[in-house]
């Protein structure tokens, strides 16, 4: 296990370094993202501002609700990249090379390519929680869940991204289904938290596990509720676990292509 | 007796895709597409013996990377048994993946935006080689593969023989015992093709590395290879010593003939003796050796023509696979 996380470790600096030759395209992507994002958070606070607060949320929680889901899409993608290759990898039959390696196949995959504008994300997202925490005044035990619920978040994000681009072993044209898969999980993620109740609220929590990348976070730290926490928890373990099982029957399933492709 | 290596028995996969039905609207093709199964690799068995330098050759879509990648773990057999030093690849994949090195010609392992040196260190860190022995095998590998002048470049910019041999030194640096080489001297010129097998027959001598490689190249087969495997449809049609395939394959010679006086005209020749070229300055004859053998040949051909010299030699490789493959 030491040994995977220090090639992993390993293989992340080494992409960096790779990314950082091209440093103007680097810096214009994490800019860039900071600025879409900024935009974005713009954008839903007027509209709280404008309705007032629906279900408990007021514009400050969606401060932290848009930085939640900027910190996990950006920890991610940005340390974790290759996952969202993995249909191009499947694909092109580049794949074979994470076979070929002595380390675990997932970790080697994931940390094959870094998606660089998600540095911003992740810029974003602690930039935004620290906001969120002075604006909101939190207390010590809040600014703990504050971060706890990051952590969570981002852990559940990847459990479930692993599962959604686990897909593409199984079904063909795989860069539009797992797109599609993604964006339909990721997207309610972003909504204003006071619009799923009941029904909808499971289905964004049991089937498709939205709410555990940004709302259940907020909602935990402003009601102060570990229950919420250690519902996120074993939430995430359990997608998480289901998400690799997936993973490893899928490499079963792979047959290889024979694309021209270049290695990382 | 030397127990083998690499032991493959009955060793079968199937690939299945989808096909639309004739005369079933498209929702019906989308949702339930009837299946087609391909057998790519059809029950084969051979064993292979460390230090071997083999062939696995064959046309396009005979089934050798299928083959390949079963050995190396990639794909998982439908049917047999491999054992690559006495491990399951399917299995022991990532344990195997320490003991051997892979290669594919048309897919780099390398890191394109950094130096070549620093892909020598990220398979080092890989293969949990310490600090100190990437650092004598990458200065090992510079060496024996000339890489020196061009190790600081970014290998994005190295040229396709450059690479190559990057390549190849790059799947060395945990020295394995086994190096896999999937058609290595695709698309490259005949300097670089050259000393790319010299580099392969020098491994081979120096640390008794076993090489398995498939290649489209005759050239890569008669220099680098003491033995041929040809497998076809999925099927291993032959196993021998490369020098034996003409033998095996081909029932025919070739006399060539340096006329004493320019040839102006070329009379017809008997059956079985058949003109492959008729230039004043030289002929040559192709022999069916069903038909003749050599001695006859020869007299009925001195019949017709004065020679000054005469060469008898058999079939070059290109042909001798090219025969093989018409054949099955």
């Amino acid at each position: 296990m030491y040994k995977e996380l220090r090639f992993a470790l390993y293989a992340i600096r080494k992409f960096l370094q790779s990314s950082a030759e091209l440093r103007t395209s680097f810096l214009m992507n994490i800019f860039g993202m900071f600025i879409n994002n900024t935009a974005f958070i713009v954008m839903w606070m007027a509209f709280s501002h404008a309705v007032g607060t629906i279900g408990g949320w007021t514009a400050i929680d969606i401060i932290a609700l848009e930085s939640y889901a900027a910190l996990s899409l950006g920890t991610v993608f940005f340390f974790f990249g290759g996952i969202q290759k993995l249909p191009q990898y499947v694909l092109s039959g580049s794949f074979d090379r994470f076979l070929l390696s002595p380390k675990n196949p997932l970790l080697r995959m994931m940390t094959s390519h870094m998606m660089v504008s998600a540095f911003g994300d992740i810029i974003f997202g602690i930039a935004g929680l620290v906001l969120y925490a002075v604006l909101g005044g939190l207390n010590l035990t809040s600014i703990v869940m504050l971060v706890l619920g990051g952590i969570l978040g981002v852990f559940a994000f990847l459990a479930t991204s692993i599962g959604i681009f686990s897909v593409s072993f199984f079904i063909m044209d795989t860069n539009i289904v797992s797109r599609g898969l993604f964006e339909l999980y990721f997207t309610p993620s972003m909504y204003h938290g006071g619009a799923f109740s009941s029904g909808l609220r499971a289905f964004f929590t049991y089937v498709i596990p939205s709410l555990l990348v940004a709302i259940l976070p907020v909602e935990a730290t402003r009601n102060q509720s570990w229950e919420t926490l250690g519902f996120i928890a074993l939430l995430g373990c359990l997608w998480f676990a289901l998400s690799v099982y997936i993973f490893h029957l899928g490499i079963r399933k792979y047959e290889s292509a024979n694309f021209m492709t270049f290695g990382t | 007796m030397k127990t083998p290596i690499v032991q493959v028995t009955s060793l079968s996969k199937n690939f299945s895709y989808p096909v639309p039905k004739q005369g079933k609207g498209w929702l019906s093709n989308l949702f339930f597409p009837e299946r087609r199964t391909v057998q790519a690799v059809e029950s084969i068995s051979f064993a292979i013996h460390a230090g071997e330098r083999v062939a696995f050759i064959g046309p396009n879509g005979a089934g050798k990377s299928t083959t390949i990648k079963m050995m190396t773990g990639i794909l998982f057999p439908s049917e047999g048994e491999v054992r690559v030093l006495d491990m399951n690849p399917a299995t022991d994949r990532k344990k195997l993946a320490y003991h051997i090195g892979t290669v594919f010609g048309q897919r780099s392992q390398l890191l394109p935006n950094l130096p070549l040196t620093d892909s020598f260190e990220f398979f080092g860190v890989m293969y949990d080689l310490s600090s100190e022995d990437i650092r004598r095998r990458t200065k090992e590998l510079v060496q024996t593969f000339e890489l020196g002048d061009f190790a600081q470049q970014p290998v994005r910019k190295l040229s396709l023989g450059q690479r190559m041999r990057a390549e190849v030194a790059a799947s060395l640096i945990h020295e394995p015992q086994i190096i896999f080489l999937d058609e290595p001297t695709i698309g490259l010129d005949v300097v670089a093709k050259k000393s790319l097998r010299d580099l392969l027959l020098r491994i081979n001598q120096e640390k008794k590395t076993t090489i398995f490689l498939t290649s489209h190249d005759v050239g890569d087969i008669e220099t680098l290879c003491d033995r041929t495997m040809v497998i076809n449809h999925g099927k291993l049609i032959a196993d021998m010593p490369t020098s034996e395939l003409s033998k095996q394959f081909i029932s025919e010679k070739f006399i060539s003939l340096v006329p004493k006086e320019h040839a102006e005209t070329f009379p017809p020749l008997p059956e079985g003796l058949t003109y492959e070229e008729t230039q004043p300055t030289q002929i040559i004859v192709r022999v069916d050796l069903a038909r003749w053998d050599v001695p006859s040949a020869l007299t009925s051909l001195l019949g017709y023509f004065e020679a000054e010299d005469i060469d008898i030699y058999n079939a070059d490789m290109e042909s001798v696979i090219r025969h093989v493959y018409e054949r099955t």
